[in-house]
């Protein structure tokens, strides 16, 4: 049985007199990939969010790598340790590609930036974009912004990475090349929480697969099990909709 | 009506002293109005409630008020205040330079706010605190976005400094006034201090313009 790296109990998140999580206990084990699907608006951005702390939650619990999230000085040793990945990249416009992987290794990190350069490099070519290290984030299609983005999370050296919708924003030619890396990166054994509506990515790659709905985690089981017999009339009708 | 082309040349060398008063006033006005309004503007965006109330009521104010009565207050109420007459150079670089900051604190926040939120979330999500991100990802962003609506800030101040004629300050302004209070020759003199207000303003305009051209090629 592996360590469980994040451990989230009876996590609720309200905005102003909405309730968005409605107290949810989730245990995300090292090297496990999570996926989370649900209707929009059900709040699994949300629940990611809350994970590193983007969204400050109401109650409850979040424990990362044994270090419990609950006031700022904690907050930025736990981002050190988790990548993000937006919907929207979010790269950094007025930097280089490479400017963008190195920043934030050298200013948290405290890396040479000869060590970083070394790095993001390495990167570069493991999403296969080493020949773009000097353009800019503009010059780039979505699916080549989305692997840079990715890189510039694992620059971190990061022990686990959340995926918010990584490849909502793309156009349908360019979901594949993302999808491409995390398969990679999961099977590398990276610990992984992602949201998506690729239901195909849930069942290839993911290990487990919770349904939210709601505010609530409705349904969780292998991919294989709420894909191919759902128990929740919600989830049999949310899949039935999308696949 | 006679115009008398020999007045301009003669009050010429005067006038031009002057409007290096003006450029001087208003270059030391707003580069300290700068200093302020990057300041004042980031105490608003933090977390710091008596701080931001405070950068709220300096900017209400300064904006809510005309500058000639800014202008008057530090120079004949604040000697009633401390006790000691303040000297005309210091009012009316005070009350240029805190009149500057506030509007330009107004300029900042907007160049920081228009940057996405997304940008302060990537950041922060790399593990880089609050102020690396606004030092690193959004100031430089935003300086860029800022560069047109400062040299409007700029081109406001040159001719709003001629309010400090009024405490006796001889920028060109106050130049023309003294010119015109020997030869009786206004029409001649205000429109030669009108042209060179021009002049002034249309150079800052071009600067400005080469400025931001710079700044956007090379990102």
């Amino acid at each position: 049985m592996k360590n469980d790296f994040i451990k989230i109990t009876g996590l609720r998140k309200c905005f102003g007199d909405l309730e968005v999580l409605k107290g949810i206990d989730l245990n995300v084990a090292e090297q496990e990939v999570v996926v989370i699907i649900g209707p929009s608006g059900s709040g699994k951005s949300t629940l990611l969010r809350c994970i590193n702390y983007l969204e400050e939650p109401s109650g409850g619990e979040v424990v990362v790598d044994g270090i419990p999230l609950n006031g700022e000085a904690h907050i930025n040793e736990v981002r050190k340790e988790i990548g993000m990945v937006f919907q929207r990249f979010n790269l950094f416009p007025h930097m280089t590609v490479l400017e963008n992987l190195i920043l934030a290794p050298m200013k948290v990190r405290g890396l040479h930036k000869d060590e970083a350069k070394k790095l993001a490099l390495e990167l570069l070519d493991k999403v296969g974009l080493a020949e773009k290290a000097d353009s800019y984030p503009e010059s780039l299609s979505g699916g080549q912004q989305q692997r840079v983005a990715i890189a510039r999370a694992l620059c971190m050296k990061p022990k686990a990475m959340l995926f918010d919708e990584p490849t909502s924003a793309l156009d349908p030619e360019m979901i594949n090349e993302v999808l491409d890396v995390m398969r990679s990166l999961a099977k590398d054994g990276m610990t992984m929480v992602v949201v998506t509506h690729e239901m195909g990515f849930a069942r290839e790659v993911g290990d487990r697969v919770l349904f939210v709905d709601g505010g609530h985690i409705l349904e969780e089981g292998t991919p294989e099990e709420v894909f191919n017999h759902p128990k929740e009339e919600r989830t049999q009708n949310f899949l039935s909709k999308i696949l | 009506m006679d115009f008398n082309v020999e007045i301009i040349k003669n009050a010429l060398p005067l006038l031009l002293a002057g409007a290096g008063i003006t450029i001087e006033i208003s270059a030391i006005s707003v580069g300290l109005g700068l200093a302020i309004g990057c300041l004042v503007s980031i105490i608003r965006l933090t977390q710091f409630r008596l701080l931001r109330y405070l950068g709220n009521v300096y900017v209400d104010f300064i904006r809510g008020t005309p500058l000639l009565v800014q202008i008057f207050l530090v120079y004949f109420a604040l000697p009633a205040i401390i006790g000691q007459r303040v000297d005309a150079f210091f009012a009316a670089i005070s009350a240029c330079s805190i009149n500057s900051g506030a509007y330009v604190a107004e300029i900042f926040r907007g160049g920081i706010q228009s940057i996405d939120k997304g940008q302060m979330e990537a950041g922060r999500s790399l593990g880089m605190s609050w102020w690396q991100t606004m030092r690193y990802i959004i100031l430089p962003q935003a300086f860029k976005r800022i560069i047109p609506p400062l040299g409007n800030e700029f081109i406001a101040m040159l001719k709003d400094s001629s309010l400090v004629s009024v405490i006796g300050f001889e920028e060109l302004t106050r130049r023309g006034q003294l010119i015109i209070a020997r030869t009786y020759a206004s029409f001649e003199i205000w429109l030669a201090v009108a042209l060179i207000y021009l002049l002034m303003t249309f150079v800052v305009a071009r600067l400005t313009g080469v400025l931001e051209r710079r700044f956007d090629t090379s990102k």
